[in-house]
């Protein structure tokens, strides 16, 4: 688990390579169309056609498109969430300064109660042992 | 005398270290001390300005001049900041947003906005890499020779937000400094509060404890005391007996 702003580094790193995936899918999984009705796909020999492109199915193609755009959709919302949950977006670096510098004072005054408090429980401690020891003497 | 290459160093299979190790002579140390301990430097400020040249190895070299260095490949400055981006040589998108457009940047108002400001920006700037990457799309479709200028718009967006995140970094690393010392003081906290609730029990046992104690004594005292009596008083009756018996006998 990173924190926020290398999430969202990532996030956009990871939608720069949807990008480059969806123009590849696209590039080279489409089909040979017409563009007008006297065009004719010319026939080519399926090893040649090999190379150059990989055509997929007309409804697959379409799912495929469709699955990209929304996962290309949903990163981008994805960002969106992570930008919005950024840290402290309301707090200035004045606001975040003072903040610190609160709570540094509580931390001194938490530790030292919490010092007391230790040497409250050695003295009772040592109370105890001394309640102790001399029940057994007799 | 560096330049010097013992031929066996390049058959080895770690490389040997630095020639001016020899330097480091007992004899030349305590020369260096001495002439440090004459100037008056303290630890912290080695660097005498004028040593002997066989000292010249025995003191760190001095901070690059215009504060900048190379090593492995990497270009490192004395001042750690982020380059802006026309430095790195990217073309750096302005602010869109109007609150950051018309009023200055000295202006107070600004300054609490920024951050507000900064994610607003960065929505934009995402939303228009959708939008470039559908031009792009659409260029390429129709003339795909184009391309290249979508191609490097997106390329400017991408450094962009990068560069923005980059530039929050410091906020961040002090919102987790603060979160830190939050948990921290939590934590102490608890600790306190637990601590005082096993004294307080201790002190409840030793309280009920004493109290015991207290009326044990004072039950195992009482009889002591009567059986004394008892004693005593059996005593004083023998020795009135005996009397007794002493005075018929006489």
């Amino acid at each position: 688990m990173t924190d926020r702003l290398t999430q969202l580094q990532d996030a956009v790193d990871q939608l720069a390579q949807q990008f480059v995936a969806a123009v590849h899918f696209v590039h080279k999984r489409h089909d040979y169309q017409t563009l007008g009705p006297n065009d004719k796909v010319r026939e080519v020999k399926p090893e040649e056609m090999q190379q150059t492109i990989d055509p997929l199915p007309a409804e697959d193609f379409q799912a495929g498109l469709s699955e990209l755009s929304r996962d290309l959709i949903t990163k981008e919302q994805q960002i969106e969430y992570l930008i919005s949950m950024l840290p402290g977006l309301q707090n200035s670096e004045e606001d975040q300064e003072k903040s610190i510098k609160e709570l540094e004072e509580d931390l001194k005054a938490a530790e030292a109660q919490r010092q007391e408090a230790l040497k409250e429980k050695d003295e009772i401690l040592a109370e105890l042992d001394r309640v102790i020891q001399s029940i057994r003497r007799p | 005398m560096a330049d010097e290459e013992d031929p066996q160093s390049l058959v080895g299979t770690f490389p040997e270290p630095p020639s001016f190790y020899k330097d480091f002579t007992p004899a030349n140390v305590a020369r260096i001390e001495e002439l440090r301990k004459t100037a008056g430097l303290k630890d912290l400020t080695p660097r005498l300005p004028n040593v002997p040249e066989y000292l010249i190895n025995l003191q760190p070299p001095a901070e690059p001049e215009d504060g900048k260095w190379r090593v492995f490949g990497d270009h490192y400055t004395l001042e750690d900041k982020l380059p802006t981006l026309e430095e790195v040589g990217a073309v750096s998108l302005p602010p869109t947003h109007p609150s950051r457009l018309q009023s200055s940047p000295s202006s107070s108002q600004v300054a609490q906005n920024n951050h507000y400001d900064h994610a607003l920006e960065l929505k934009r700037l995402t939303k228009s890499l959708l939008l470039n990457f559908l031009e792009l799309l659409t260029t390429l479709s129709q003339n795909p020779g184009h391309a290249s200028a979508k191609i490097s718009d997106i390329n400017t967006l991408l450094i962009n937000i990068h560069h923005a995140l980059n530039e929050y970094r410091p906020h961040q690393a002090r919102e987790s400094a603060a979160e830190l010392m939050q948990d921290h003081l939590d934590t102490i906290r608890r600790e306190t509060t637990s601590v005082r609730e096993g004294v307080d029990r201790a002190r409840r046992v030793l309280e009920g404890l004493g109290s015991l104690t207290f009326a044990e004594r004072e039950a195992s005292q009482a009889p002591v005391d009567e059986e004394a009596e008892k004693n005593r008083l059996k005593q004083q009756e023998e020795l009135t007996l005996w009397n007794c018996a002493d005075a018929l006998l006489a």
